[in-house]
């Protein structure tokens, strides 16, 4: 054949998108909200990894390695010992702190420096770059930030920053700008705020004090420059890489963010479904016209490739708009990713959105793909048919009826498999969503099964309440099989994933509610501001500390302080707690033995949480290498507790323990147990009257931290919720296409019935009821596999990504939510065709076919 | 329709947007400047103790840093050589440079366990490999602080990091005159140990250790010199060590201001004859390229008894110049010096012609090679010449 007449097929085919401009926008509506959906969150994921990497970058400039100390600070005098004896050049000291500047709303990174030695690391903190060095480091407190953030706060030099840090305020005076060069130092420095390192040490209470010191190592002599740096290096400091740093850092946030794109793929996957039902449909809805084209002669690869054409064209204009719906979506999404970034594992900031052409490839590939994928089998299947059966419709109902039983056990298979990947060892997330996966797909093989059975106990029922309409409505699902159980199953999909993270999200709440109660024994906590909101990171100030503890009706007082430490895994995050009885009380035991608590007072012993001893696949009796002050010190793990608060897991031990290895008198945050009979808000009060102006902390109840802590973690969920919203607006606007398209295309059939009698009123009942029946269906079909998804979520995919122990929840709320999300939307669904065809001439309705 | 115009503008559009995304996401360096406001640079006098007219010299005290003065320096030259006559120039000099006043709450702590301080300590640090015409050089900064750098009297210290000049005990030293060793390595290897005694007294330059520099008061330094001292020591230069000695010169001088505003430079020799003379000799150059009325110099006999001449009398004649490649200054490389009053006429150039300093502040600082006569008799010596303000652009000078 020509081209001429292949496109004549085409024109066939783009007339008939055209003359169903419902079915043609609601294809395109499916495939544009997966994408949306998957371009978003791959988009915001992507925001928040550069711009961690540019702050990054701005801050550890071109430091190849740095050198660090056993805990939070390294003294100062290895700077000179490395400078001076070991004759080190390229080293530079710095102090690094989180603060808020008032008049800005995001948390900034204080870089304290010296200007002097900067320029081969961060040339925009160099004397070189025009810092004049009498008023930076002339003993005021001074400081340099970027231009656009002046602009944006609207100072100018000359002007105080009041920053805080810790709670503690302090005055500091812009003395000049820094101006950047090009867009990418503008994100790298907008939450920069440059201190001399004097100003730094005095400010922060760090006399003496280095956060860390910046190398940089010519890779040929990296072995002999750090022996000779090593050679002056006291115990407890030790070189890194600086890219070390930035691994630990982003290996934190690397489930999360997996997780974050699961869920998104999840949602392209129901995305796949609605495409899958629409190209069926549309495939099903032309058989006629088909079966004459290839009557007439056109062959069966012309009307694959036809209808494959087809898709691709739907594919492209749904993925398009779904990039753009995207790129908008994400706006929104960037900022709860961030919020949930910053609450669990360190201060970011995301100022832009940043279009990363991987993200939007990634889209445009799934989006096109998933649709050719998803029209592939209806195409194949219209295409490979006989001409004369083609012609008949009935036949296709026929052959899915005797059908049901080989595909249900088709599907039993593809669950099972699914099972089975479940028990592979070792099989990580990925391994989890692809069993995930393979449950959903055989799930929906199963469903026209279930739609025959679910029909034949729905028929009486309906036949009571609706009469002969009622009966009619339940059986009309079934004789058009082929393309209900289509849309039904698709919508079970779309239903199911909302029940399972649903189910999850509240299972999680449980599980940190109950432990929360525990956790938490002592009547008042007090805490410094921090900037990471799960971690302690800040210090209480000692002589705030000296008058909260004579504070009366105080009984008994407990600290905490935590650290990060270097151990043989890297970097981990280190508890020293001092509750004395009380500490067996709050500490729940997964596993320890006996004498734990009775040892845990003298010898070198650690606790370690659950998920610390998943990541890192170690138990009790194992020893852990943690570098202190007097060196690297083994301690022996007998005990692994539950904890919630941290994902990246914690290490445990007791405040004398730490004291003996570690140089640090620094409190975190204190636990003040009341004496019996005193009121425990009145001392909350109390408490805060005295400490006011000494230090801006968080004194709260035992009842109002765990009230903050609650909420924290509803925050952190956001983003899941959000995700969550977006599956049920999916599921939502399948649902309707689905049933809409279907009912339109059944315009004969119903003019049919008006024809022979039936009124206007019976005929908007009958459709109603059966977008009703099929809602129902749907919603009661998503439940079982919604909790199914669930459990693999909880059990399987939270366990493989985070290593938590779960109580699994299941709310009333979350299935009536899903059955009646159905419920809903099928009816609506319902609401414009019957209205459509009850009010058309039957006969017109007739004629046209 | 002929083609599936629609293919064709897929990919387009693909293209369109794949490009754009590249070019929106280019990556790039982090790159920034400071701009400070006018008003906020410093620069002016106020504050600072000036050198207002002659003053009575305490040792060790005033071997050792006077804060208070913005400027000061302790600056190491010589001439060295090996057993078999291979000769090696050095520069060693260390700048302190006040950053604000005195009373402006900033200290002078090197020792304090805090980087307070308004004091920054510049090195510069030169070998002239004659033989091989090979000059290197190395600049170092540092603030005065956490034990950094810093400089005290006593006993005398003045280091910046591991370069160092420290008093080492004799029997022969007092508090006036001893023997100080000098330790410095640049990054490349090349480093001097040199233990330096002053062969004679001390020298007070200008009226009595007074040397004005300009018209206006103030505009002057605090002048004092060992024009020749005992050098023994270990050079280093391409890996390779050479045991050296000969003679050093060193300068200490301290000013808040020197130069007057429309002078732009300054020659300055040091010259070390063969028959134990030496000379001192600068003219401070105005802007229009006449030489100022603040020119100076002085001839130390070998008793060690400074002589002043009449700067007036002196002739300073450019024979030779010679182009940087580094910095496109033109630089004289060759004269012809006449102090007719001392029966003195020297032919000098420079050693080889490239020794300029191409650090923050560049200058040349080089070895010279001179004949001549004096009273009659022929001689030779060593000396180095310091040129500075030579080029465009260059009136922001360190020294």
């Amino acid at each position: 054949m020509s081209s001429e007449n292949k496109d004549l097929i085409w024109l066939s085919s783009l007339r008939f998108l055209l003359r169903h401009p419902w079915h043609f926008g609601l294809s395109i509506l499916g495939v544009a909200l997966g994408v949306a959906v998957v371009v978003s969150i791959d988009l915001s994921n992507a925001s928040a990894e550069k711009a961690f990497e540019l702050s990054t970058e701005a801050v550890t400039g071109k430091a190849t390695h740095q050198i660090q100390g056993a805990s939070e600070g390294l003294d100062e005098s290895v700077y000179r010992s490395v400078r001076i004896e070991a004759g080190i050049r390229s080293s530079a000291p710095v102090i690094e702190v989180y603060a808020r500047i008032q008049g800005l709303n995001r948390t900034v990174q204080v870089l304290g420096v010296d200007p002097i030695t900067e320029a081969p690391f961060r040339d925009f903190a160099s004397q070189e770059a025009g810092i004049d060095l009498s008023e930076f480091i002339g003993g005021r407190n001074t400081g340099l930030i970027s231009q656009n953030t002046a602009q944006e706060m609207e100072v100018e030099v000359g002007d105080t920053l009041v920053t805080e840090v810790a709670g503690v305020y302090h005055d500091i005076q812009l003395i000049g700008l820094i101006e950047v060069e090009n867009e990418r130092s503008r994100q790298a420095l907008e939450s920069i705020l440059l201190i001399d390192i004097n100003t730094a040490q005095r400010l922060f209470g760090m006399q003496g004090q280095l956060s860390r010191i910046d190398l940089i190592i010519d890779e040929n002599q990296e072995g002999t420059i750090k022996q000779r740096i090593e050679s002056v290096l006291p115990e407890g400091a030790a070189i890194v890489r600086s890219e070390s740093r930035t691994e630990t850092v982003a290996q934190m946030t690397r489930a999360f963010e997996f997780n974050l794109q699961a869920l998104s793929m999840l949602a392209l996957l129901v995305g796949m479904f609605l495409i899958y039902n629409t190209m069926t449909f549309s495939v099903v809805q032309r058989r006629p016209l088909i079966g004459r084209m290839r009557a007439l002669g056109v062959s069966r690869n012309e009307i694959l490739f036809t209808i494959l054409k087809e898709a691709l064209f739907i594919g492209f204009l749904g993925t398009l708009l779904g990039i753009i719906a995207g790129i908008f979506l994400a706006q929104v999404l960037v900022q709860l990713v961030t919020q949930s970034i910053n609450d669990l594992y360190f201060v970011l900031s995301v100022q832009q959105l940043s279009i990363d052409p991987y993200s939007i490839t990634k889209g445009l590939l799934l989006g096109i793909g998933a649709t050719l994928i998803a029209a592939y089998w209806p195409a194949r299947e219209a295409s490979k048919a006989e001409v004369t059966t083609v012609l008949k419709r009935s036949s296709n109902e026929s052959k899915i009826l005797s059908r049901i039983f080989p595909l249900a056990g088709a599907g039993i298979l593809v669950g099972s498999i699914g099972g089975l990947i479940l028990l592979v060892p070792n099989g990580g997330i990925a391994a989890g969503y692809s069993s995930l996966l393979f449950m959903i797909v055989g799930f929906s093989l199963i469903v026209p099964a279930l739609i025959v059975g679910m029909a034949k106990l729905f028929r009486p029922i309906f036949g009571k309440v609706n009469g002969m309409i009622g009966k009619m409505a339940v059986r009309g699902v079934v004789t058009e099989l082929s393309r209900t159980s289509v849309a039904i199953a698709a919508l079970v999909v779309a239903v199911a994933a909302t029940v399972g993270v649903g189910v999850m999200v509240d299972s999680f709440r449980t599980t940190v509610v109950s432990w929360l109660g525990s956790q938490l024994q002592a009547d008042v906590y007090i805490q410094p501001p921090s900037s990471v909101a799960r971690s302690a990171d800040s210090e209480l100030k000692p002589d705030l500390i000296e008058v909260l503890k004579a504070t009366e009706g105080v009984e008994r007082v407990g600290s905490v302080r935590s650290v990060e430490v270097r151990t043989n895994f890297g970097t981990d995050n280190l508890v020293a707690i001092d509750h004395g009885d009380a500490a067996e009380e709050a500490y729940q035991l997964k596993e320890g033995e006996n004498t734990f608590w009775e040892a845990y007072d003298t010898d070198p012993i650690i606790m370690i949480s659950e998920v610390y001893a998943y990541r890192k696949n170690i138990g009790l009796n194992d020893t852990l290498i943690i570098e202190t002050d007097a060196g690297k010190v083994p301690f022996t793990i007998k005990a692994i507790n539950f904890d919630y608060a941290s994902d990246i897991g914690t290490v445990t031990m007791n405040r004398k323990i730490y004291n003996r290895y570690f140089n640090d008198d620094a409190i975190s945050g204190l636990a003040l147990y009341a004496e019996e009979d005193v009121d425990v808000d009145e001392l909350v009060n109390r408490l805060r009257v005295r400490a006011d102006g000494m230090q801006e902390v968080f004194i709260r109840s035992n009842r109002g931290l765990r009230e903050a802590s609650i909420e924290i973690f509803d925050r952190t969920f956001t983003v899941t919720i959000v995700l969550r919203l977006l599956a049920i607006i999916v599921a939502f606007m399948g649902v309707l296409s689905a049933l809409m398209a279907l009912q339109l295309e059944r315009s004969r059939e119903l003019a049919v019935l008006r024809a022979n009698g039936m009124t206007p009123g019976q005929l908007w009942n009958y459709v109603i009821s059966q977008t009703g029946v099929m809602g129902l269906m749907a919603g009661i079909l998503s439940v079982p596999l919604g909790i199914l998804m669930a459990y693999i979520l909880v059990y399987v995919i939270n366990l493989r990504s985070f290593g938590w122990t779960l109580q699994f929840a299941i709310t009333p709320d979350v299935l009536l939510q899903a059955v009646g999300l159905a419920f809903i939307a099928a009816l609506l669904a319902g609401v414009y065709p019957s209205k459509k065809m009850a009010e058309a001439n039957p006969a017109d309705a007739l004629r046209n076919e | 329709m002929k083609k599936s115009i629609w293919f064709i503008v897929i990919i387009l559009t693909a293209a369109l947007i794949g490009y754009g995304i590249l070019e929106i996401s280019k990556e790039e360096e982090i790159r920034a400047s400071i701009s400070v406001a006018e008003a906020m640079g410093g620069g002016d006098e106020e504050g600072y103790l000036r050198a207002t007219g002659p003053r009575e010299f305490v040792f060790p005290d005033d071997h050792g840093p006077h804060p208070g003065f913005r400027t000061e320096w302790w600056y190491y030259t010589g001439n060295v050589f090996t057993k078999d006559g291979r000769q090696f120039g050095y520069q060693f000099t260390i700048f302190r440079s006040q950053m604000s006043p005195p009373d402006s709450g900033a200290q002078d702590n090197a020792f304090n366990e805090n980087w307070n301080t308004n004091q920054l300590y510049l090195g510069h640090f030169a070998v002239s490999d004659v033989e091989a015409e090979d000059h290197v050089f190395e600049e170092r900064y540092s603030r005065g602080a956490a034990g950094l750098a810093g400089s005290q009297a006593d006993p005398h210290r003045i280091w910046l990091e591991d370069w160092e000049i420290i008093r080492i005990e004799t029997e022969s030293g007092d508090d006036k005159n001893f023997t100080v060793n000098i330790q410095a390595e640049m990054e490349d290897g090349t480093s001097i140990n040199f233990d330096i005694t002053p062969s004679k007294p001390l020298v007070l330059q200008g009226e009595e250790g007074y040397d004005p520099k300009g018209s206006e008061k103030g505009n002057a330094s605090y002048y004092l010199a060992f024009t020749r001292m005992q050098t023994n020591g270990v050079i280093t230069k391409d890996g390779q060590e050479y045991r050296v000695s000969g003679d050093s010169w060193m300068d200490h001088e301290w000013s808040t201001s020197a130069l007057d505003e429309d002078q732009e430079g300054w020659d300055w020799f040091s010259i070390q004859l063969s028959n134990n003379y030496e000379i001192m000799y600068y003219q401070l150059r105005n802007s229009d390229g006449s030489v100022s009325e603040f020119t100076n110099g002085s001839v130390i006999d070998p008793d060690g008894n400074k002589v002043n001449f009449d700067t007036g009398e002196v002739t300073l004649e450019v024979l030779d110049t010679w182009k940087s490649p580094h910095s496109g200054a033109n630089y004289p490389s060759a004269w012809n010096l006449s102090i007719p009053g001392k029966n003195i006429d020297l032919q000098v150039e420079t050693a080889f012609p490239d020794q300029e300093m191409d650090v923050s502040v560049r200058y040349f600082e080089g070895v010279l090679r001179l004949r001549g006569v004096m009273n009659g008799e022929e001689i030779t010596g060593n000396g180095f010449v310091e040129m500075t303000g030579y080029g465009e652009n260059e009136n922001n000078e360190v020294r």
